[in-house]
């Protein structure tokens, strides 16, 4: 400890390692400070968009004289409510949509609409803690480090330091640790201090230190591994710098086209087109061919699904439904190839840990491909629902009142089982 | 100045970096790099393309296919356009990836372009998308700095600026002879470049626009070199020179293009479509509903078009009341639907333009936004897309409008719900779905995107001159040190 102090002391004189410090604490003072803003943007969007669409549906209804025309003209807000890390890494949050408004009708056509944001911002993307921690930490630790062991002897110090000190040649080690401890320190004073600004629960705050501490060891050690032996310090930066570039991008490009070209993913465009065809061909199909397609799905309504006149409501939502039921094995296909996909890319990041650390955060954070894929899922179960409580009415078994209507499925984002 | 003794320096100092493993390596990892993002990315562009292409044949086919109908059936049939990708784009695919590629264009609606290739693609962290534009803004000024931080450096350090003195080589024509060696790398890196830009050439994009792209990252990599001498000649040690440089490339590859967005972020908050929509339903509320000719908005236009035929009632007018209905609600709600559309559009052009005031902080921003303006794969070629888009979404709306207005009765219009014949005689034949346009891609205007360009290419430029003023006079600093 006194080792670990004294070293502390001692990096602290150097003007690298102060400048170093003082851009760290920086960048982490910005980018969690943007991810507040962020988050508070998203929230207060949000709480504008419920109580917008609630006015609307409150118009809306009250006007609608059946079941069908209920249906068909509510529109019904679904979203996916940043979580209380999302602040520290922003994920794919400004890349796929976190919010839809759906209705009654063929899901498929209207699940993959996109509420985007600037998409020129999301290529350049953001800086937020994760890419602080899983991109440039690495950097800066190497920077701190390179040159440790190649000053002593470039400056004939080596052996007087490693023969005067009682830890032998562990005292390049303590200097190293020391360093690395300090980085960690000033970019994590600004997590802590952003996490209680965020209100969320503090041992949630570990979900996010324990990636950045292993991340730093991790990155302690391979500093050490290259810098203790006897080459110049500018080979070792060189090398570490290679390292750096192959795992934070070499490893990931070349395990996502191998990932990408080993699992494959139906195209949206054949799920939008088929569709289409699907619910648009039923105009001219004898109605019986819809009506017994939907049946297959819900033979309680066997009783109820005579159609008598050129139109009816049943029957329009029925061809709805069956668009639906055709493209379900792709569209089934579509998202457990991409669960798929991520599941691979959980273990090429075994041989990226900058991978590994960002996958890490924005797990934690809720951000990622997984919470995107759930928040649809959960879209696809209030869907249902809503069919559940329409079909009732639409299939006469019961009477549509505007009273009701009072039961009518509201949305409410899927809590996260851990 | 003399020419021979910078080319003198400069030979020497390829001399040199032959015989450094260090350097080989680099240049040889580094090569394999471009060549092997230039391919991968020409692949999955190509791939791309030849998709969408062939699905946007299908969905023109399978519109002009469709049986005899009722008119406005195909106003909700609708139609799908898929967004093919620039020539360029196989360099630098730019925003291609996180924007939709397909969009579905119906009456009474806009919507949004779906599945973005990003969408289903494998989640593998900030850095790896390695386009070739990646490549070149990233990755080479990276290589660069590993082959030129010590250029100067290693001379001071070494004591042989001196010796260079004495033989009447002035500091200014040291650091040229380095420049120029450092130069000579870029350029040669530049020749795969050189190469996929023609691919883009026989795709069809102008020359203009592959001369000025070519130039851009020709003055790009020359302003790494010069900054890279620039800083070897200021630090006493490589060591230094080398840290320095590090940070310098941490701060304006890495670090500033995000700077910038995420400035541009807080000043300029967008809402986002779905707040738009609610925005124009409420606005819609005093357009009327097009699909219901009683509705109280159209009174007037009924008043207007029975006194200008001069006849008491609809039923007698020699035009389908319900298609005229159907054509004046759909250009009234197009309008507000695109006055808001503008409205968003708008808005995401100022943050990027926010994001763009930073471009001044780094040449690897200035060069980013060049490259995708000069590809046309920004933002503004993103919006292009969905202007031309909603142009054909009109068009196609309108014109089966105008049949239902000119070749429908109307009384067999209104009876069609319960008289099956009135039914047969409003639908018309399959021949009438021709009127669809095709949707060829439209890059912008040659002077749009010079113009959105210029800018971005007078930072390089400047970063240039001052980078190379930065060299003349670190090197002037030098030798005065050493003459004292």
């Amino acid at each position: 400890m006194a080792n670990l102090i004294r070293e502390i002391r001692f990096a602290l004189t150097e003007s690298i390692v102060r400048w170093t410090l003082l851009l760290a604490f920086m960048l982490s003072g910005f980018s969690l400070a943007n991810g507040l803003y962020e988050v508070r943007q998203q929230e207060s969007q949000l709480a504008t968009l419920k109580s917008e669409a609630q006015k609307d549906q409150a118009y809306v209804l009250p006007q609608q004289g059946d079941a069908g025309g209920a249906a068909y003209y509510m529109l019904h807000l679904t979203y996916d409510p940043p979580s209380e890390l999302a602040f520290a890494a922003l994920g794919l949050r400004d890349e796929l949509p976190w919010k839809h408004r759906v209705k009654m009708l063929a899901l498929e056509g209207q699940i993959y609409e996109a509420d985007q944001s600037n998409p020129e911002l999301a290529y350049l993307g953001k800086l937020d803690f994760n890419y602080l921690v899983s991109i440039l930490l690495p950097l800066l630790i190497i920077g701190l480090l390179y040159d440790l062991d190649a000053r002593e002897r470039r400056e004939s110090r080596y052996e007087l330091l490693c023969a005067s000190s009682r830890r032998g040649k562990g005292v390049l080690f303590d200097r190293a640790f020391a360093r690395v401890v300090l980085l960690f320190l000033v970019i994590i004073v600004p997590f802590l201090i952003a996490l209680l600004i965020s209100g969320a629960k503090f041992y949630s705050g570990f979900l996010v230190l324990a990636p950045v501490l292993l991340h730093a060891l991790f990155w302690l050690v391979i500093c050490r591994v290259v810098t203790s032996r006897k080459i110049e310090g500018i080979t070792a930066a060189a090398i570490l710098f290679g390292t750096w570039l192959v795992v934070t991008s070499l490893v990931p490009v070349v395990g996502k086209s191998a990932v990408e070209r080993w699992v494959e993913v139906p195209n949206g465009g054949e799920i939008l087109l088929t569709q289409r065809e699907t619910v648009n061909d039923a105009w001219d199909l004898p109605k019986q061919a819809t009506m017994s397609r939907f049946l297959e799905v819900h033979p309680e309504w066997r009783d109820y699904a005579g159609i008598e006149g050129s139109f009816e409501w049943k029957w329009y939502y029925a061809f709805q439904q069956v668009g639906d039921q055709q493209v379900e094995p792709m569209s089934t296909a579509l998202s457990q190839r991409i669960a798929g996909r991520d599941a691979r890319m959980g273990w090429v990041s075994a041989l990226s840990p900058p991978l590994m650390v960002d996958r890490w955060l924005t797990k934690s954070a809720e951000t990622d491909i997984t919470q995107h894929m759930r928040y649809i899922a959960c879209v696809r179960d209030f869907h249902a629902e809503l069919r559940r409580f329409h079909y009732p009415m639409l299939f006469g078994r019961e009477v549509y009142s505007v009273e009701a209507m009072d039961e009518l499925p509201q949305f409410s984002p899927c809590v996260v089982q851990n | 100045m003399n020419t021979r003794n910078v080319l003198l320096v400069a030979t020497a100092e390829w001399c040199y970096w032959r015989r450094s493993s260090l350097g080989v390596i680099a240049s040889v990892v580094a090569l394999l790099l471009v060549l092997a993002s230039l391919i991968s990315t020409n692949l999955r562009i190509d791939t791309e393309r030849g998709a969408r292409e062939s699905f946007q044949a299908t969905a023109e086919q399978t519109f002009k296919e469709q049986p005899a109908r009722h008119p406005h059936r195909m106003v909700h049939y609708g139609h799908y356009v898929f967004r093919s990708p620039a020539p360029l784009a196989i360099v630098d695919p730019g925003v291609d990836a996180y924007t939709g590629t397909v969009l579905f264009l119906e009456g009474h609606r806009q919507n949004s372009a779906a599945f973005s290739p990003r969408y289903s693609a494998a989640q593998a962290g900030p850095l790896a998308e390695i386009t070739p534009a990646f490549a070149y803004q990233v990755l080479l000024p990276l290589l660069l700095i590993i082959i030129g931080f010590a250029s100067v450096a290693r001379e001071r350090e070494g004591g042989t600026a001196y010796l260079l003195a004495t033989n009447s080589v002035t500091p200014t024509e040291l650091w040229l002879g380095k420049t120029v060696a450092l130069s000579g790398i870029a350029a040669i890196a530049l020749i795969p470049l050189a190469i996929s830009l023609v691919f883009a050439l026989m795709q069809g994009e102008s020359l203009t626009i592959v001369a000025l792209f070519f130039l851009g990252y020709a003055i790009y990599l020359g302003c790494w070199c010069t900054l890279i001498t620039a800083l070897s000649s200021w630090s006493r040690r490589s060591s230094i020179s080398l840290t320095f440089l590090l940070v310098t490339w941490l701060l304006l590859c890495i670090v500033a293009p995000r700077f910038g967005t995420t400035v541009a972020g807080i000043a300029i908050p967008l809402d986002g479509k779905i707040q738009s929509d609610l925005a124009v339903t409420s606005a819609l509320r005093d357009v009327g509903d097009g699909h219901n000719a009683n509705d109280p908005a159209f009174s007037r236009l009924r008043s207007q078009l029975l006194e200008q035929y001069n006849v008491e009632t609809v039923e007698e007018l020699p035009v389908n009341f319900r298609g005229i209905v159907a054509q004046a609600s759909e250009k009234d709600l197009t309008a507000l639907l695109n006055e808001f559309a503008d409205d968003r559009m708008a808005q995401e052009a100022k943050q990027t333009q926010v994001a763009r005031v930073f471009n001044v902080l780094s040449p690897a921003l200035a060069i980013k936004s060049f490259s995708l303006s000069m590809a046309s794969t920004d933002l503004s070629q993103h919006h292009q897309f969905l202007r031309d888009a909603e142009a054909l979404r009109y068009d196609f709306v309108q014109k089966l409008n105008s049949l239902h207005a000119e070749k429908l009765s109307y009384a067999d219009d209104i009876r069609r719900g319960s008289d099956d014949r009135a039914e047969q005689r409003t639908r018309v034949s399959s021949e009438n779905w021709r009127l669809l346009k095709d949707f060829p891609w439209q890059p912008r205007s040659l002077s749009e995107r010079l113009l959105d360009s210029l800018p971005q290419l007078l930072i390089l430029l400047f970063w240039y001159i001052c980078s190379a003023w930065l060299g003349i006079t670190g090197m002037q600093r030098v030798f005065k040190n050493n003459d004292g």
